[in-house]
């Protein structure tokens, strides 16, 4: 196989294609679909060089600042109440009972839902949940799978080994279909929805991390400072997690876009949150009935949805090209 | 062969441990009430204790284990229980699966077959002209189609070309699935385009990637010095020590298209084993459930399984490598 | 089954072409290549002919541009940031601006290449005959199994053992010496009239490099070709090239017949290179002169003689004013110096150098009082010349 190249996503995906034990465990695909995205479209590789950052990378960081300001500030925006309790049909001028779902005019720049709702307000209010779950289960997906990881690459052999197995089971599982279990188990709330995804997440993001610190963790600092007597624990939190953190951070970025579409995925199939809750995946499960005339409810949340993989993606991947940069010039 | 044999008892373990955790996951958390209860919530108590018993509910925990599992290998994958009151008929799981598994790998063959199909041609012309606007274009399109969540493209899909334009038949216009070919494409087309999206982008870029490195490579150089025409480069040489990664990835997603098709399926209520598993949660069926997921996770494992072995047979070198070792 | 005898790796299907001029005229080539520091000059005026069936040694360090020159000639290099100028013929055709197709026309049939490594040169996922095979069925017009044939028969021309199994087998399978074998088998399978050797000896062991040079030399000489040997190794081509050019900083700065370079070598940078030959018949532990300082940039190269800064010889002249390439009296032999060995001029300079206490001039003295130089100039017949004589000890 042809040398890695500077690129970290690329070496994670060698590493985790030759696995150092020998035993050419193929990567799962998981990880390899974000070690791809990683490796992936170079979008922001021209910008590396240069010390500022390019108008794509500020675009996607307004976007994103509107998304998440706009859900934290929800309550106290100046925005219809999302969820009014007026499910009752309307009276039109002709004296026949409208359809409710109305499209996007200037008053409500969504659009109406088939319970009279305005979509604008929904979305907004959607992004609280949708983000929460996002965040949080990627935090703990990378706390507990960072962790497990990190030991697991800097204790080779049985200890690593031995977590690397635990990792696999979890792994065997196709991961939408872990996820619907455990929600179908545990039951349709928020925090339940979150702990899924998290399960789902750890040992991917495990794997990812263990790529990581198994080839930080063969450098020479490293063995330098374990030949100076230092505790595995310290030499753990001292050189190889600082070095693997940048790499890392840009993973957990693009792992936050993936849950946040993997929630509405839930949603539709009918296995997330409870549909009393207001998420961008409970808006698209809930607007496929309309979908031929009234299509904006769907269309809205997806869009927003979209804007934020994309912002999303192309951070982390500015990111990547960052840490990239200082990797190799090691 | 010893590689072979670790890695078959290997399969097994993980086969066992998978199993064993979803029958415990579900025995934890929900009570055997409550699991009756949901799956038949309108029968009377007379047919919940019918079926509880059937159930063998109240052995011991690994007696039921060891029960479902027997089950499981001989194709017995529990019922779905159907009806009202005092009529609670159910309808053997397996007869589902097999109506509707084929269906499923149909779908994920077309997917496949669909994104290396676009993936390859457009992963070596653009290693071949890294860096042009070609492979720029190919670079912002790539990006773009893998932050396209998939459900977003089914549904621009459905509500554009099937309702609106009317193009191609959604389910709302079609009794049954279609088994003739022509049609059978038709109905297929878009899901499989909208499954195959966003693989398309990460083949096209992990081959890309893969070739750009081989063609730096010496003995590439060696070919063009042989006056080869370039396509016999690019396509003899080039291709097969660059296609590892991507045969790798293409293989493990075939087992996991398979779960992930789920959405796919719901929104274009394509009669697959993922539609079968999005009726099972909206009926409850909590037995179901526990069943499919478990199939679904064998296919995936005996998968990677396959793949694996394929990766040591494709590439000489492994295979030498192994034999000396 | 077809069976063309145009494969026949003999002499006799050249009468074809017109004997008259050179195989191949380069004229003052210049490569160019467009880098973020600005333009490296890997190749800087470089101008030589080559004869059907002699052989060029192309001498320098890394560094020197041989390699460049080498891939520059047969159009092998990458299309963009490289430029090329001058004019190169071969056979009376300008190939300096030929295109793809033309090119892909004339490697493997016309010309070809023996690169450095032939580990990482071979296919390693392609079987041993298959990759001469696809090159004997992409020229000549025969059939598979003739291929076959051949390729065995080339095989076995190289010198490789049990040459039927060795087809079906990859790169992996060999030591380094048959797989460089391998390569020129591949190299001369179409029965090229010019053969570039770059460093084919460099990856091997010192055991395997003779075995090589000298089935390169049968091989040329079985087909009548001519050669380019590159080399950063002077003793490489001492015995195997009619002509010498000594490459540094992209240009020529000596080029002689063989025996005439190292007779009545004119070079301080030619004679640095004799200097660090290892000989034989020298006394165990004679120290090898070692050439100070380091290859020039050649983004920014230093503005007179592109050799002064590690010239033992320099003077002001030197700095300032870089010498254009001159005729010697011996006919053929051309230099590229203000104070060519073996004249006067240069023994003051190296004196006037070393009582200065320039290094390069201080190494070159110690060097040639190990090699047996005494003050007026007279050497032992092991020695070599340093501002001295002319007659140099066997190579």
């Amino acid at each position: 196989m042809p040398e890695p190249s500077a690129e970290p996503g690329e070496e994670i995906i060698r590493s985790l294609a030759t696995d150092e034990r020998r035993e050419m465990v193929p990567p799962d695909a998981a990880s390899l679909q974000i070690a791809a995205v990683e490796a992936g479209p170079e979008i922001a590789g021209a910008a590396a060089g240069r010390k500022r950052l390019g108008i794509g990378a500020w675009l996607a960081a307004i976007w994103l600042i509107l998304v998440i300001g706009s859900a934290i500030a929800a309550p106290i925006l100046p925005i219809p109440d999302p969820k009014r309790d007026s499910t009752l049909p309307e009276l039109s001028s002709d004296g026949s009972l409208s359809v409710i779902a109305a499209a996007p005019s200037l008053d409500h720049p969504f659009g109406l839902d088939a319970s009279g709702l305005d979509v604008f307000s929904r979305t907004i209010w959607g992004g609280r949940a949708s983000l929460i779950i996002g965040f949080v289960s990627i935090g703990l997906g990378f706390l507990v799978g960072g962790f497990l990881g990190m030991l697991s690459g800097y204790f080779k052999g049985k200890v690593g080994g031995f977590i690397g197995s635990l990792l696999d089971i979890l792994l065997a599982f196709p991961q939408l279909v872990l996820a619907i279990f455990v929600v179908e188990v545990l039951g349709h709330t928020v925090w339940f929805v979150t702990f899924a995804l998290a399960i789902v997440a750890t040992p991917v993001l495990a794997r990812i991390t263990r790529a990581s610190s198994l080839s930080w963790s063969e450098r020479e600092f490293v063995v330098a400072a374990r030949a100076q007597g230092a505790k595995h624990g310290r030499v753990m939190l001292r050189e190889v997690l600082p070095n693997t953190l940048p790499a890392m951070f840009a993973i957990a970025i693009l792992s936050v876009a993936v849950v946040i579409v993997a929630e509405a995925g839930l949603a539709i199939v009918g296995a997330g949150v409870n549909p009393s809750v207001i998420t961008w995946g409970n808006m698209i499960s809930a607007g496929q009935a309309d979908l031929k005339a009234s299509p904006h409810i769907v269309l809205a949340p997806s869009l927003v949805i979209f804007l934020t993989v994309l912002s999303l993606n192309y951070l982390g991947d500015v990111i990547r090209a960052r840490t990239d940069v200082r990797e190799s010039a090691l | 062969m010893r590689m072979v044999l670790s890695k078959i008892v290997r399969l097994v373990v993980v086969l066992f441990v998978v199993s064993f955790l979803s029958f415990w996951f579900v025995k934890l958390i929900g009570g055997n009430d409550d699991l009756v209860a949901k799956m038949i919530p309108f029968s009377s108590e007379q047919e919940k204790d019918r079926v509880r018993n059937e159930l063998g509910l109240q052995d011991p925990f690994f007696a039921q284990y060891g029960h479902w599992v027997g089950n499981f290998v001989t194709g017995d994958f529990g019922q779905i229980y159907l009806g009202a009151g005092d009529n609670i008929s159910s309808v053997p799981v397996s007869e589902t699966v097999a109506k509707r598994l084929p269906v499923s790998l149909e779908l994920m063959l077309y997917a496949q077959f669909l994104a290396l199909f676009f993936a390859i041609p457009f992963g070596i012309l653009s290693a071949h002209k890294a860096s042009s606007r070609f492979d720029k274009a190919t670079n912002v399109t790539a990006f773009g189609m893998l932050a396209l969540p998939q459900f977003v493209a089914a549904l621009l899909l459905v509500i554009f070309v099937g309702a609106r334009w009317g193009w191609l038949p959604t389910q709302s216009n079609l009794p049954n699935f279609p088994l003739n070919p022509l049609d059978n494409w038709r109905f297929m087309l878009m899901p499989t385009v909208a499954l195959a999206l966003a693989q398309i982008a990460i083949y096209m870029r992990l081959l890309r990637s893969d070739m750009i490195a081989t063609l730096q490579e010496d003995f590439i150089t060696t070919a063009k010095a042989k006056g080869l025409p370039t396509r016999r480069v690019l396509l003899r040489h080039a291709l097969r020590p660059s296609s590892l990664t991507l045969l790798t990835v293409a293989g493990l997603n075939v087992g996991a298209l398979i779960g992930g098709a789920i959405i796919i399926e719901r929104i274009f209520k394509v009669p697959g084993i993922g539609g079968e598993l999005a009726e099972a949660i909206f009926r409850q069926q909590t037995l179901e459930i526990q069943s499919l997921v478990v199939l679904i996770a064998f296919f995936y494992v005996i998968l990677n399984f396959g793949v694996d072995i394929l990766y040591s047979v494709l590439d000489p070198r492994i295979r030498h490598a192994r034999a000396v070792s | 089954m077809k069976r063309h005898k145009k494969a026949a790796p003999t002499g006799e299907r050249f009468e074809a072409a017109p004997l008259d001029g050179p195989l191949l005229a380069v004229e003052d080539l210049h490569t160019h290549f467009h880098t973020s520091r600005g333009i490296a000059r890997a190749v800087d005026g470089v101008s030589l002919s080559l004869e059907r069936g002699k052989t060029l040694g192309v001498v320098g360090e890394s560094g020197s541009g041989k390699t460049v020159l080498a891939r520059s000639i047969m159009g092998l290099l990458p299309k963009s940031g490289t430029e090329r100028t001058g004019s190169i013929t071969f056979e009376g055709r300008e190939i300096i601006d030929a295109t793809d197709a033309e090119l892909r026309s004339l490697w493997g049939s016309q010309m070809s290449m023996v690169f450095q490594d032939p580990m990482t040169s071979l296919n390693p996922v392609m079987k041993i005959g298959k990759q001469i095979t696809e090159m004997l069925l992409q020229h000549l017009d025969i059939s598979k199994s003739y291929a076959r044939e051949l390729a065995l028969a080339l095989l076995q021309s190289v010198g490789i053992p049990e040459a039927s199994r060795r087809l079906k087998e990859y790169p992996h399978q060999m030591s380094g010496g048959m797989r460089q074998r391998i390569m020129i088998a591949i190299a001369i399978a179409c029965g090229p009239k010019l053969l570039f050797a770059d460093e084919p000896t460099t990856a091997l062991d010192v055991t395997v490099q003779a075995q090589i040079l000298d089935l390169l030399q049968d091989q040329q000489r079985e087909r009548y070709m001519a050669m380019i040997l590159v080399t950063h190794d002077l003793g490489v081509v001492a015995g195997r090239a009619d002509d010498i050019m000594v490459m540094y900083a992209g240009r020529v700065v000596e080029k002689a017949p063989t025996k005439v370079l190292f007779s009545e070598l004119r070079h301080p940078y030619t004679e640095a290179l004799l200097l660090s030959i290892p000989k034989i018949a020298a006394p165990s532990h004679t120290r090898l002169l070692s050439i100070t300082g380091r290859p020039p940039d050649i983004v920014a190269p230093p503005q007179g003689c592109k050799f002064s800064p590690r010239c033992p010889y320099v003077q002001p002249r030197c700095i300032e004013e870089e010498p254009p390439l001159v005729e010697a009296p011996t006919p053929g032999h051309e230099f590229r110096c203000w104070i060519p060995v073996g004249t006067p001029e240069s023994r003051a300079a190296l004196e006037a150098n070393e009582a200065a206490g320039l290094a390069s001039a201080a190494e070159a003295a110690k060097a040639a009082k190990i090699a047996g130089v005494h003050a007026n100039g007279a050497t032992t017949a092991t020695a070599a010349p340093l501002a001295g004589g002319p007659h140099v000890g066997g190579s």
